[in-house]
């Protein structure tokens, strides 16, 4: 039984009762709901306060390498809580998106001190874990005198986790036995279609089930709806084309990228499965595609949507929930999951996992890790998808929090239902090994050559394999 | 100039005054520059290891294997096609047009100062933003310079997303931000040249094509030379604007030297191949420049000692 | 006869307005956007008139932008001042070695004093790249990892065997009979250097540090790699645009006039000078 209101706020923040059960129980103490709301948040902070020292490095100072993005805006937003909470002192370098992962390597590989945490991808740590410039966040998670008991590490969506963390072994799978986990989720994308509800309507439209359907609809799109393109996916030359939905739907339709035996790596890329899916993506940019498809990044794709050029894009859920504001077709846009593959029964989609991780030549490691821990933790990740736009957020609870999910649903129609489809089995698909960037940079190359018609699709996968053979042997691991 | 003076110029002793003072001069840039050469040497043990970071294990001497790697490679023949084909029609391009323009402004009045300056513009642009900048205006859904071309019956032109015409689209770049450099030194050459020649000519009725080849053309070539000297050591070595466009593709038809060895060591991590392929092109580029200045050398002896 | 005469004028006009247009053109258009909202700008058809509004101006100026998507923190007059700082720097130091240096190589005919102009001409053969990346893994330990002061010095390598080249051109160009006249009246070199030489030199020099600055300004890895976000030129800043959501064509257009600006208030104070001073060993008459 609850005998106080303080005694309830401590309970809602521990996680004992939802959020209705305290608001009627407050009511029934007598106080209102604004009342009863700062009485949590006052209470969250006491009781972040009170169980774990988050003094414990105070007047120390930690710097971090950001990238200019959403989440780290609204990071800065809500540092204050941090720097009271703890009594640190947190500055920051923030570069553009465009530079960001070539300063992370230049300051990585060059040892520097200047940089205690740092924002990163999961495919950046399969490259700067085996180099040692990495700490494993492990030994900090399991560690109950570093980590505050409300960090809640199961909190974080099972998929996330494992797709964070990995042993370092190539073709070992992510999540697997004595993986360490060197980057900890912050904010996520999944893959899926967001369209112009104006157009779709307008031609009397539904979004497509699977991909043959799409290229069919894509199609109608380009013919009959006075301007805009069908269908809007990135083919610039580099690993950010291979893994939004491109990824997505080769996983749909049955193929791998490497397959593993005895340690060894082999691609996969030129099997039947691949082939055949490839004819139909080739096909679907070549027909319904932007004519500039091959210098199209993720700014392309979304700003046409936004735009309105084109009908549809199949990239990131977050995309079309940013060219939902602010452009010529804000309000236009919903959003739908899809399931490629005619033969599978639901969806394969790859994540993006914005991470932090904590540099190996810091000499603030302790205190970084406070920073980590509170940045994503409960509070700042249900700050951020209330208030800021850490969307998606990667904790079950805050998926769970009404407030979010009525924000979402008011404002961009299908992205609750798309993601209930989406996300069970949402995560990495790519196989783990350092020579990440090289392959997808060359399978992005032979994806280019296939739409421009340099190459037959079967010529062309036929070559990056062999091409991503010789790379594999030439480093050890093939 | 008249002959006392050539003849001073002739006889003017070289000064003596210490046969340590030009050391001392130039000592000062020569240190500053020598610490270059740290790196230098630094890449140089690079290029002969066997060096990624993701495999730090791995790190191990090779000697030349990084070069003959490379050097077998048909990818690394297609990058020294594709840079060689870069440079050769971005000089050639911008030598010819500069002095096309450089010829139009010849004359000194207050107009073609304007112009002169004013065409400078492009150069002050950075290459890397304005290959943004191009990039937009190439866009088939926005870009102006798409939307010229269909409204003359060429719609669909494709820019730099087609690999049949991404080096047209760089070239174009590079040949607007560049040229005015051209122009430039070309218009100081024009303008610095003795009057008497041209005179002479005009009084004895030559026709203006045999001046301009016999006798512009040759007294400007030290300038040429110059110019185009600049212009084959930035051109060879571009990273920006192509960095900017497409990164090298699409496919492989923009890739390269130092863009290849910027995804070399940034995107995969492989510091060996990538110093390995910056020697080559540092090779490259010495063997032509000492080409170019040995020109030059010749060059100005022939007129200062004809003079 | 007037009539060839008055069709070589006409087509002199008509090539030369070619010229102006495809030079300048892109400039203007660049103006025009950075006056427009980003979506006025992603319109199709393009078009000539509208609505100017100065909110790009103003957003790069006071340090925040308002979009749709919340706002977001500008820190483009820093890159601006960075870049003067770096340009301006670099260009002053280079003037200060490569002009005795000049001086030297154009008057005296000493042993190995033609290796010597070589070899630091041929600092401008070395890729950029090639130098960066082992500085980028070793900086850290000689200190001058995010200094200006480790920025310019790299920099030399862009400037100083430009102004070498053009300066050296310049004093061989002028007639060495006033120097030695001042000389013979019992100067010193080192007056003869600073109160005939450099001054007579001034169009050459000018010329030379108008485009070692140009070439300074305009370049974007060295700071990239060596240095920290708060010592980034504009070229590195003008990035910054290209945001997760959407890219801010209004904001591009107007860093890309701003940053041009500097250079070019120093070309037109420059401008007299310019052209005179890129002559480089020629017999002039």
């Amino acid at each position: 039984m609850y005998e106080t209101e303080k005694d309830l706020a401590r309970s809602l923040v521990a996680g004992r009762i939802g959020r209705r059960e305290f608001g009627r129980r407050m009511a029934a103490l007598g106080l209102t709901a604004t009342a009863a709301g700062s009485f949590s948040i006052a209470a969250a902070r006491r009781a972040m306060a009170a169980n774990f020292n988050w003094q414990a490095y105070k007047g120390q100072s930690i710097h971090l390498l950001l990238n200019k993005h959403p989440y780290a805006d609204a990071m800065i937003a809500d540092l204050d809580t941090f720097k009271s909470l703890t009594g640190m002192n947190v500055t920051y370098d923030i570069f553009p998106e465009d530079v960001y992962f070539d300063k992370v390597t230049a300051a990585l590989s060059s040892r520097s001190t200047q940089y205690d945490a740092f924002m990163t991808g999961a495919y950046q740590t399969w490259q700067y874990g085996p180099a040692g410039w990495l700490v494993d966040l492990n030994d900090y998670i399991n560690d109950a005198s570093k980590t505050a008991p409300e960090y809640d590490w199961d909190d974080v969506t099972a998929n996330l986790r494992a797709s964070t963390s990995w042993s370092g072994v190539p073709g070992a799978p992510l999540g697997g036995p004595s993986s360490k986990q060197w980057a900890v989720p912050w904010g996520f994308e999944l893959y899926c279609l967001s369209y112009n509800r104006r157009i779709f309507d307008q031609l009397k439209l539904e979004p497509a089930k699977d991909l043959p359907g799409l290229i069919e609809i894509a199609e109608r799109i380009a013919k009959d709806a006075g301007g805009p393109y069908g269908i809007g996916v990135r083919g610039s030359r580099s690993w950010a084309t291979i893994h939004p939905g491109y990824l997505s739907a080769y996983t749909n339709s049955g193929a791998q990228d490497f397959t593993v035996s005895n340690g060894k790596l082999t691609a996969a890329m030129n099997s039947p499965q691949s082939k055949a899916f490839n004819k139909l993506w080739v096909e679907m940019i070549q027909k319904a595609g932007p004519s500039n498809w091959a210098t199209y990044t993720w700014y392309q794709v979304g700003t046409d949507l936004g735009a309105g050029a084109s009908g549809m894009i199949y990239d990131a859920d977050i995309l079309g929930y940013f060219m939902n504001a602010g452009t010529k077709e804000a309000g236009n846009i919903a959003f739908a999951p899809i399931t490629p593959n005619p033969q599978m029964s639901h969806p394969t989609s790859n994540v993006w996992i914005w991470s932090l991780a904590m540099s190996n030549f810091s000499g603030n490691k302790d205190a970084a890790w406070y920073f980590i821990q509170w940045a994503t933790g409960k509070q700042h990740d249900l700050f951020g998808a209330r208030k800021a736009n850490l969307v998606n957020p990667v904790r079950n609870s805050v998926w769970k929090d009404p407030e979010f999910r009525a924000r979402m649903a008011k404002n961009y129609p299908g992205y609750l239902e798309q993601f209930a489809i989406d996300s069970p089995d949402a995560k990495i698909y790519f196989t783990p090994q350092p020579l990440f960037f090289n392959a997808t940079t060359d399978w992005a190359a032979a994806l280019q050559q296939m739409v421009a018609n340099q190459t037959s699709v079967d010529d062309g996968l036929d070559a990056l394999a062999n091409k991503i053979d010789r790379q594999l042997r030439e480093a050890g691991i093939g | 100039m008249s002959d006392l003076a050539q003849a001073k110029l002739l006889s003017v002793p070289r000064m003596r005054r210490g046969a340590l003072l030009p050391y001392l001069l130039t000592l000062p840039a020569l240190l500053v520059c020598i610490g270059i050469l740290v790196p230098f040497f630094v890449a140089v043990g690079y290029s002969m290891q066997r060096y990624n970071l993701a495999f730090p294990m791995g790190r191990s001497f090779i000697w030349f294997g990084n070069y003959i790697g490379l050097l077998t490679d048909p990818e690394f023949w297609r990058t020294v096609e594709v840079s060689l084909v870069y440079t050769v029609a971005t000089v050639g391009i911008e030598l010819l047009f500069g002095l096309g323009i450089a010829l139009l402004l010849r004359d000194r009045n207050h107009l073609n100062n304007m112009i002169s300056v004013a065409l400078l513009l492009p150069l002050m642009t950075a290459p890397a933003i304005a290959s943004l900048m191009w990039k937009l205006m190439t866009n088939p859904n926005f870009g102006v310079f798409s939307w010229a071309l269909a409204q003359i019956g060429w719609p669909g032109f494709r820019w730099a997303s087609d690999p049949h015409t991404a080096m047209l689209t760089v070239v174009l770049v590079d040949i607007w931000v560049y040229t005015p450099f051209i122009m430039i030194l070309l218009l100081a050459g024009l303008r610095s040249l003795p009057q008497a020649p041209f005179e002479v000519a005009r009084l004895d009725g030559v026709p203006a094509h045999f001046v301009f080849f016999r006798i512009t053309l040759p007294m400007l070539f030290p300038y040429i030379i110059t110019a185009a000297l600049f212009r084959l050591l930035d051109s060879i070595q571009q990273f920006d604007i192509i960095y900017a466009m497409t990164q090298g593709g699409p496919g492989n038809s923009l890739l390269v030297f130092q863009v290849g060895a910027y995804l070399d060591f940034f995107q995969n991590t492989n510091v060996g191949r990538s110093a390995a392929e910056l020697m080559i092109l540092w090779a490259i580029t010495y063997a032509l420049s000492n080409l170019f200045v040995k020109q030059w050398y010749k060059l100005r002896e022939k007129t200062h000692g004809a003079a | 006869m007037v009539r060839p005469d008055l069709l070589k004028l006409v087509l002199r006009g008509l090539a030369l307005a070619a010229v102006v247009i495809f030079f300048l053109f892109p400039i203007f258009w660049i103006l025009l956007m950075s006056f427009q909202t980003n979506t006025q700008i992603l319109r199709l058809p393009p078009r000539l008139f509208f609505a100017p509004t100065l909110a790009n101006y103003t957003a790069l100026i006071s340090g925040t932008l308002h979009t749709a998507s919340g706002t977001l923190q500008i820190t483009f007059l820093r890159n601006l001042g960075n870049s003067f700082l770096l340009s301006t720097c670099s260009v002053i130091v280079s003037l200060t070695l490569g002009v005795p240096a000049a001086y030297a190589f154009a008057r005296f005919r000493f042993r190995l004093g033609e290796n010597i102009a070589f070899t630091l001409l041929s600092f401008r053969f070395a890729p950029p790249l090639l130098v960066l990346l082992p500085l980028s893994l070793d900086f850290q330990q000689i200190g001058l990892s995010n200094t200006y002061v480790g920025l310019i010095w790299v920099y030399q390598l862009i400037c100083l065997p430009l102004i070498l080249w053009i300066v050296r051109g310049y004093f061989e160009d002028s007639s060495p009979d006033i120097e030695h006249a001042y000389r013979v009246d019992g100067h010193s070199w080192w007056r003869a250097f600073s109160r005939i030489a450099v001054p007579l030199a001034r169009p050459g020099i000018a010329a030379a540090g108008l485009l070692a600055f140009i070439f300074a300004w305009n370049n974007f890895v060295f700071a990239l790699i060596l240095a920290s976000a708060d010592k980034q030129p504009v070229t590195v800043g003008a990035l910054a645009f290209v945001t997760a959501a959407g890219i801010q064509y209004g904001q591009i257009a107007a860093a890309i006039v701003l940053s041009i600006l500097p250079t070019l208030i120093l070309a037109l104070y420059a401008q007299r000078w310019l052209v005179e001073g890129l002559s480089l060993g020629a017999v002039k008459g």
